[in-house]
């Protein structure tokens, strides 16, 4: 191939690019927040009696989980502007998007997890006396998060990678920024090597540090 | 760099041989197009010419767009349609007397230097911007067109009507444009202070104006036009026009012969025997008269 690299346009736009990387890590991180947030109460709700909250969280996560992401981004990107709905600005569009389709997830992920905290812990809770909140906010809750705590790490990783969609909407992050250089420069292989890398480098780190910091949490040693 | 083409032009002189008839219609192309370092093995080896190479594979491969009307879009009946389509089959008319030995390959405005070196295709017809940095991978052609930007709004806009209206509206206003190469200097020449929002097809853009995520929209003046067109009183003209651009074809750099053939090719198009073949197309796509070329003294170099 009789291509020539030339990486100094990267160079010159360095800061640019990490501006926009750190754009996406925030982008997941909010999502992820209000993704488990949303999992949370879906995954409780799944846990009562009511076919009827049942039936609507089943729905959701199905829908959430069956349609492309980057379809549900364009219809609050597109479509609710067009049914007269005006308030989201481009990245509360797409924090709502990623943060409802992160909730389908992990819905599936809470579920599971308040379903494998072990009987015995909530009948011991009972025996010395814990009202059902207390139950759940001391002893359940948090053996949820430790059982979910490596679901919760893919799925932070996952989300990143997610928010490379966000460049269809006009959001500058890492995608945009590099689509940005191909543009201006046409240096497309090294752009898109660029970013490779550094999603790679980043989502690598990420699963690092995470798992560490399961390796200490983690229910099972 | 030099040792090393030597190497290469030997090697191939041996497997050349087999088409001694290519090699000797490639010669009389050739005649004026040699890299002459003062070295007779320096000469362009013509049988290894795209041009050869295309003709004897009997189909022209062409890398263009499909959603970009009037340039390259599909038709009612999903047929590929517009100006560098046009282009592409007065190529194959010219290599093979036959317009539909073309073979297209679809690819996003990202591919077109990749598969020019890649090999993928022989020629791209994609509305190609030329410019400086673009030229040092490629190289471009004669340009057949030269574009120019406008803003388009919605027509039921009752806040920015004109071009001063969204002047006036400073940084309170977004401009959807498609990501293109010094795009948001573009806009910030005619509205300094616009917000801009970059997106990655025309049809995006125009979805983001229509959903009202944009105030107004950045266009090529052909886009605009064909747009008023297809979509009567939907969609308004602001009514200002700036920053000439040229668009061209490229090849692959490095092949003087096939380069210097298109050339001809759309010159002749443009000033000689197949003028008529370029007013039709200007007519149909961008609702262009064009003159006669004056007879007489070649205008283009007067």
């Amino acid at each position: 191939m009789s291509y020539n690299f030339n990486f100094s346009v990267i160079w010159r736009q360095f800061d640019v690019i990490l501006e926009a990387l750190a754009l996406g890590l925030v982008l997941a991180a909010i999502s992820l927040v209000v993704g488990t947030l949303i999992g949370l109460v879906c995954g409780y709700a799944f846990r009562t009696n009511s076919r009827v909250l049942k039936g609507l969280v089943w729905t959701y996560v199905e829908f959430i989980r069956n349609v492309p992401l980057l379809l549900l981004i364009f219809f609050c990107y597109f479509g609710l502007p067009a049914i007269g709905i005006r308030v989201f600005d481009k990245y509360e569009s797409f924090v709502i998007t990623l943060s409802v389709y992160a909730g389908a997830y992990l819905t599936e992920v809470f579920r599971a997890g308040l379903t494998s905290v072990p009987e015995r812990y909530v009948e011991a809770a009972r025996a010395i006396g814990l009202k059902p909140w207390q139950t759940q906010l001391y002893v359940v809750l948090p053996l949820t998060f430790r059982i979910v705590l490596p679901s919760l790490s893919n799925n932070f990783i996952s989300l990143f990678k997610d928010t490379s969609l966000a460049a269809a909407i006009a959001i500058p992050e890492l995608t945009f920024t590099a689509r940005q250089i191909n543009a201006n420069t046409f240096r497309v292989m090294e752009a898109w090597l660029t970013a490779s890398l550094l999603y790679l480098a980043v989502c690598y780190l990420i699963a690092i540090v995470l798992r560490r910091v399961e390796k200490r949490y983690s229910v099972i040693k | 760099m030099t040792d090393d083409s030597n190497r290469t032009t030997d090697e191939e002189t041996a497997t050349s041989r087999r088409n001694l008839f290519a090699g000797a219609l490639g010669t009389a192309v050739v005649a004026g197009a040699m890299l002459g370092a003062g070295k007779a093995e320096a000469r362009v080896d013509s049988s290894k010419s795209k041009l050869q190479e295309v003709l004897s594979r009997g189909v022209l491969r062409v890398g263009t767009g499909s959603t970009n009307p009037p340039w390259h879009f599909e038709d009612d009946s999903g047929k590929l349609v517009g100006m560098d389509i046009d282009m592409a089959r007065l190529i194959a008319k010219s290599l093979f007397d036959d317009e539909t030995k073309v073979e297209f390959v679809i690819q996003g405005s990202d591919a077109r230097i990749p598969s020019l070196i890649t090999d993928k295709v022989d020629v791209i017809c994609q509305w190609m911007t030329v410019t400086a940095g673009r030229a040092q991978q490629v190289d471009f052609t004669v340009p057949y067109y030269r574009e120019g930007v406008g803003v388009l709004v919605m027509a039921d806009n009752s806040k920015y009507k004109k071009f001063d209206d969204l002047l006036k509206a400073g940084n309170g206003i977004t401009v959807g444009a498609m990501q293109n190469v010094f795009i948001e200097d573009w806009i910030h020449k005619g509205l300094p202070e616009a917000k801009v929002d970059q997106f990655e097809s025309p049809d995006a853009t125009l979805q983001a104006l229509n959903a009202g995520r944009v105030d107004a929209y950045l266009g090529d003046q052909s886009a605009i036009r064909w747009l008023m067109n297809q979509f009567p009183g939907r969609y308004a003209d602001s009514g200002y026009g700036w920053l000439p651009n040229s668009y061209a074809s490229a090849v692959r750099p490095g092949d003087p012969i096939w380069l210097n053939w298109v050339n001809t090719v759309y010159k002749e198009a443009m000033m000689g025997v197949d003028f008529d073949t370029m007013k039709a197309s200007y007519k149909k796509w961008f609702g262009i008269d064009l003159p006669t070329p004056k007879v007489g003294f070649p205008t283009e170099f007067q």
